[in-house]
């Protein structure tokens, strides 16, 4: 090619960037129909037109052509003269994705072949498309045509390609030879995409054509400035850095290697954000192309179905967005094929014709969620169970014994796929457990969620980074283990003497006694050893250590036990990848390199879960916790308690939901500034409180080593000095508000034989520093209306706490005792509301059903609803969200909780009003 | 001038390759030189559960974490303990490093392809698939090894 090559590499990148969003600006077009965006139209005419200009000065002629035909569609559009349809939409896409091949196959374009595009471009141009009057050229015949000349032209490529290969064939199986292949279409997926070149032109009608524009993006990636002006500040802290650290060095100076390394260490850890700051990219790129696949598929398989995509701002590392394309897709497929019925179906079931799918992104608790929802017919977990009996894939005791969720789960399982025929769409019976392996490659799980007649929902967690994982180093015998923080909920640590009361066995199964609930348990030792070489229970698994070490993990699905020999530090490891001949541990999910230059083996826990089949392990406890624990549904409100003693007969609780974290500090990291106490914390300081200083208590002995519960308030962290932890507990609140009510604490319960008193942080807080609430606003200024609250709860304890709390801060609340009352209560009329705080575990009525009257009702679904939880669990919320809930809040999160009511009620009313009044 | 002292093999047929040949077991293997990234020691080896039987372990290569396969194993002969003598030697085979363990490292033997037949099909009871050739020597023979068809190996647990 003659033209500079420089010039044309722009060229291809600023087309594709002008290309990316055609295609969906082209469906914009093509739902509006005969109300023409002109404004729209305007803007894929100027991209078409600079792409026909550039192409024209570089002499790139075919794309020239071509961007001219599809520039007349366009200036007609805008001029009103044509009416978009979807044929002329449809031919109009195709050219546009024709035009994005010969840009990423600039070197050969200009001896491809535009001309059955431009054709059909002139023809919709000169009227021969439109549908005015009787048409000329019906689109089937339109379609046929294409498709005859792409078969024309595909036969004669054979030939070529034949030529291309025939060494090649000579060795490979016969599948492979492009020539065998059924279809024309088949033919161009499956030819290596490097060597037919010259079939480009047939590309554009065959549907896997994203990936010419896939490669050409992976090439480069876009940095913001800003982030590159900081990268460069960093390299110039870290040069500054590293010569103060010579010069210490040479002078022997050790006085200043204190501050050095901090300084090092900050910029490190900065260099690093930043870095995997410069990886992350939009999740839109990836979902960009959806709205085409669902119109595709729509029209292929007769289906009418909206895509809604919600959350294309969310963020997540390269290699992520490069991974999720394609199990995206298949999902997408599965619910066009399988998911959405035909809208003669929907009509039989009072649907609407069009059926919606909603796929959706939002970060949860670090990790990023994907939602792949449909309405449509959903999966029958009766057909399932049959299907895998007879498959052979579960038996009918097993079958039996699932639950609905867990027979939806079995689509997951290999050889399974939810067609009953195999269609050309989906349903080959490799589906969706190669959708769960990819996804569990990175570190991401999946689970699905049906009813049956209403839709089908797939939920994915991903992590948001691959590249730097916070990590768990254990030890297993002699070696080294990492395991993702992500995956560990807690720690548990089992003294010799209290084995035998913690851990039982059922049915084989060793399991833990933990809080109630019955844990399945795994021992490392027997998952990384070869078969056969371990022996002994427990008892002998490490004779001389003191005690044992379980790590309780999550997977997502389940959650076990596992055993390890003892627990190293936390670290940020760098996640590398094992080589080819260790693709199939099915227990490992990478390596890292640790600080001492040894490798360890990043642990992955589902593999384990899988490995060790521990799923009817898991049916196991919820059975015995079904049958154990009936009073399940007496809405006993349990509080998850972290219990701990200041001095040795003065035992005190917090409520977990509350606090941040624990950290275990040296006695001398205390620092006492102004008789206040201060923590030094990771380059900060944190406010200490000591309980003795703030309610009546006796004086903690001195200790080398403290924990410390840190929690916020005010957006400041404050850490609460706890000298010995006890125990974490789910503990049913009977509590009494009466014998050891002071400021500070809530009241006491008896925990074991030891009472307890319940201990407010926040009172705490408010206690030792006065000052932190004063720069609040009052809920409402003088003189106005105080804001009134509807509070639905039926703990006493709660209701009181919260109701309290509210006052406090001069709402008006009016309390109940369920959902019922409340109901009641609000249309007695008797009051006018501005905001509902409900509980969701009440008699009578629950809260659920309390938000789902309000909101359906016409005079007060107005009303803003915030729910309490103990524990915000996802399916909770979930449902929350479907009845209406506007908010969720952590009932003893007090900030958080007044932070939401004055967002609800706009910061309207006065807190010199106290009223009270109990229903 | 420079193209003039390069070796044409089209002139006479016979080109020159270097060998870098280790032992394992009684057997001398030769590897192609230009296949062979580095030879280190290091006694570190990080084993991996599950792993198939004919790899040992990883091992930290400065920062890349690298398989080292037994090569013992992969041609059937017994475990041995490690000796001193020990060395991995890293090969690059599809863009990967990977390090065969072999019992001790010989010569690098310079071979014209005349000086190299075919492997006999059956060489101390291993398959001749993994043999790319065979020098005789005045001492005895050198087996070529094909890396690609060595690492191809699976499921000989």
């Amino acid at each position: 090619m003659s033209c500079d090559d420089d010039l044309v590499r722009e060229f291809v990148v600023e087309a594709n960037e002008h290309l990316g969003d055609v295609e969906n600006q082209f469906l914009i077009i093509e739902e509006a129909g005969d109300n023409v965006d002109v404004n729209l139209v305007n803007e894929v005419f100027r991209a078409i037109h600079s792409i026909k200009g550039a192409a024209g000065f570089l002499g790139l002629t075919k794309v020239n052509d071509l961007a001219h035909s599809l520039e007349n569609v366009l200036n007609m559009m805008r001029n009103l003269e044509l009416k978009p349809n979807s044929q002329i939409v449809e031919v109009m896409l195709k050219s546009a994705d024709r035009l994005l091949g010969l840009i990423n196959d600039i070197e050969n374009s200009n001896s491809a072949d535009v001309t059955a595009f431009t054709v059909q471009l002139e023809k919709i141009a000169n009227g021969a498309f439109s549908g005015g009057g009787a048409e000329p050229v019906s689109p089937d015949s339109v379609a046929v045509e294409a498709s005859v000349s792409v078969a024309a032209k595909v036969d004669s490529m054979d030939d070529e390609i034949e030529r291309a290969f025939a060494a090649k064939r000579a060795e490979a199986a016969q599948a492979s030879a492009p020539v065998e292949a059924p279809e024309p279409k088949s033919v161009l997926a499956e030819s290596p995409a490097p060597q037919v070149a010259e079939a480009a032109p047939e590309q554009a009608n065959n549907p896997k054509k994203e990936t010419a524009p896939a490669a050409a993006s992976d090439t480069s990636i876009r940095v913001s400035v800003g982030v590159l002006d900081k990268l460069m500040n960093l390299a110039g802290e870290l040069v500054l850095s590293r010569n103060q650290l010579m010069q210490a060095i040479a002078s022997k100076d050790r006085s200043g290697l204190d501050t050095i390394a901090s300084r090092l260490d900050q910029v490190t850890s900065e260099v690093q954000e930043s870095i995997m700051q410069t990886r992350m990219q939009q999740i839109g790129t990836v979902f960009g192309k959806f709205p085409r696949i669902v119109r595709d598929l729509g029209n292929k398989l007769g289906k009418q179905c909206n895509l809604e995509i919600t959350g294309k701002e969310v963020e997540v590392d390269k290699t992520i967005i490069e991974a999720i394309g394609d199990p995206l897709t298949h999902l997408i497929r599965n619910s066009m094929d399988h998911g959405i019925e035909s809208p003669a179906d929907r009509k039989k079931k009072n649907k609407p014709e069009h059926g919606t799918m909603h796929l959706k992104a939002c970060y949860q608790a670090g990790k990023v969620r994907l939602e792949i929802e449909d309405d449509g017919a959903g999966i029958d977990p009766k057909k399932l169970r049959e299907k895998a009996v007879s498959k052979g894939i579960i038996t009918q005791d097993r079958a039996d014994q699932m639950g609905d969720r867990e027979a939806i789960r079995l689509i997951f399982h290999p050889g399974f796929s939810m067609a009953a025929k195999v269609t050309d769409v989906s349903g080959r019976g490799v589906g969706m457990d190669v959708v769960r392996t990819n996804i569990a490659k990175l570190g991401g799980t999946v689970d699905v969620d049906s009813v049956i007649g209403k839709g089908t929902k797939v939920i994915i967690t991903l992590p948001l980074t691959l590249a730097i994982i916070p990590s768990l180093i254990v030890q297993c015998q002699q070696d080294r283990f990492a395991v993702p923080q992500v995956n560990i909920v807690e720690l548990v640590r089992l003294r010799r003497e209290e084995l035998d009361k913690r851990v039982g066995r059922v049915q084989d199964a060793e399991v833990l006694r933990l809080r109630g609930k019955l844990l399945p348990l795994i021992r490392l030792n027997e998952v990384v050893e070869a078969p056969g070489s371990v022996q002994g229970g427990l008892e002998n698994n490490a004779p001389e250590e003191q005690a044992i070490n379980i790590l309780v993990v999550d997977t997502g699905q389940q959650s076990f036990g596992l055993i390890v020999d003892s627990l190293h530090d936390s670290e940020e490891i760098v996640v590398k990848p094992l080589g080819r001949h260790l693709k199939t541990c099915p227990c490992l999910s990478g390596a890292t390199i640790l600080g001492d230059g040894h490798v360890a083996l990043i642990l992955d826990v589902a593999g384990i879960a899988q490995h060790e089949e521990i799923r009817c392990a898991e049916d196991l406890s919820k059975n015995t916790k079904k049958k154990s624990s009936p009073s399940d549904d007496e809405h006993l409100d349990e509080q998850h308690l972290l219990l701990f003693s200041n001095h040795a007969h003065e035992h005190f609780a917090v409520t977990m939901d509350v606090i941040s974290r624990i950290d275990r500090i040296r006695a001398e990291q205390i620092d006492s500034v102004g008789g206040q106490e201060l923590l030094q914390y990771r380059n900060t300081t944190m406010s200490l409180l000591r309980l003795e200083n703030c309610i009546t208590a006796k004086p903690a002995h001195a200790k080398d080593r403290l924990y410390v519960i840190v929690f916020e308030v005010a957006g400041k962290e404050v850490g609460l000095v706890a000298p010995d932890l006890e125990d974490i507990r789910d503990i049913s609140t009977a509590i009494d508000m009466v014998t050891f009510r002071e400021r500070g604490v809530m009241g006491s319960m008896v925990v074991g034989e030891n009472t307890t008193r319940l201990v407010d942080l926040f009172e705490l807080a408010d206690i030792a520093h006065p000052e932190w609430r004063e720069d609040e606003k009052p809920v409402a200024e003088q003189g106005e209306q105080p804001p009134r609250v509807l509070l639905a709860e039926d703990s006493n304890f709660f209701r009181k706490q919260v109701a309290e709390m509210m006052r406090e801060k001069g709402y008006v609340v009016v309390d109940c005792e369920d959902g019922l009352l409340a109901w009641e209560t609000l249309n007695s009329g008797q009051h006018e509301f501005d905001v509902i705080v409900t509980d969701i575990e009440m008699p009578n009525m629950n809260g659920f059903e309390f938000t789902d009257r309000v909101k359906q009702s016409k005079h007060w679904r107005h009303l803003p609803v915030i729910a309490l939880t103990s524990l915000a669990g996802s399916a909770d919320i979930q449902r929350g969200i479907e009845v209406g809930i506007d908010d969720y809040q952590i009932k003893m999160d007090r900030d958080k909780l007044l932070n939401s009511l004055h967002n609800f009620t706009g910061g309207k009313a006065g807190n010199n009003v106290r009223q009270l009044q109990t229903v | 001038m420079a193209m003039a002292l390069l070796e044409n093999p089209k002139e006479t047929g016979v080109t020159e390759q270097q060998f870098a040949t280790f032992y394992v077991g009684d057997i001398l293997l030769g590897v192609d030189i230009r296949q062979v990234q580095e030879i280190n020691r290091q006694s570190e080896v990080t084993p991996v559960p599950h792993a198939p039987s004919y790899v040992r372990g990883v091992i930290n290569l400065r920062g890349e974490v690298t398989t080292v396969i037994d090569l013992r194993t992969v041609l059937g002969l017994p475990q041995a303990e490690a000796s001193r003598e020990c060395r991995n030697l890293i090969v690059n085979s599809q863009g990967e490093s990977i390090g065969f363990l072999v019992d001790r490292i010989s010569d690098i033997l310079a071979l014209r392809s005349d000086q190299i037949t075919p492997a006999p099909s059956n060489l101390n009871g291993i398959q001749s698939r993994f043999f790319s050739g065979v020098h005789v020597l005045e001492t005895g023979i050198v087996v070529l090894l094909n890396v690609e068809e060595a690492l191809a190996v699976q499921g000989t647990e």
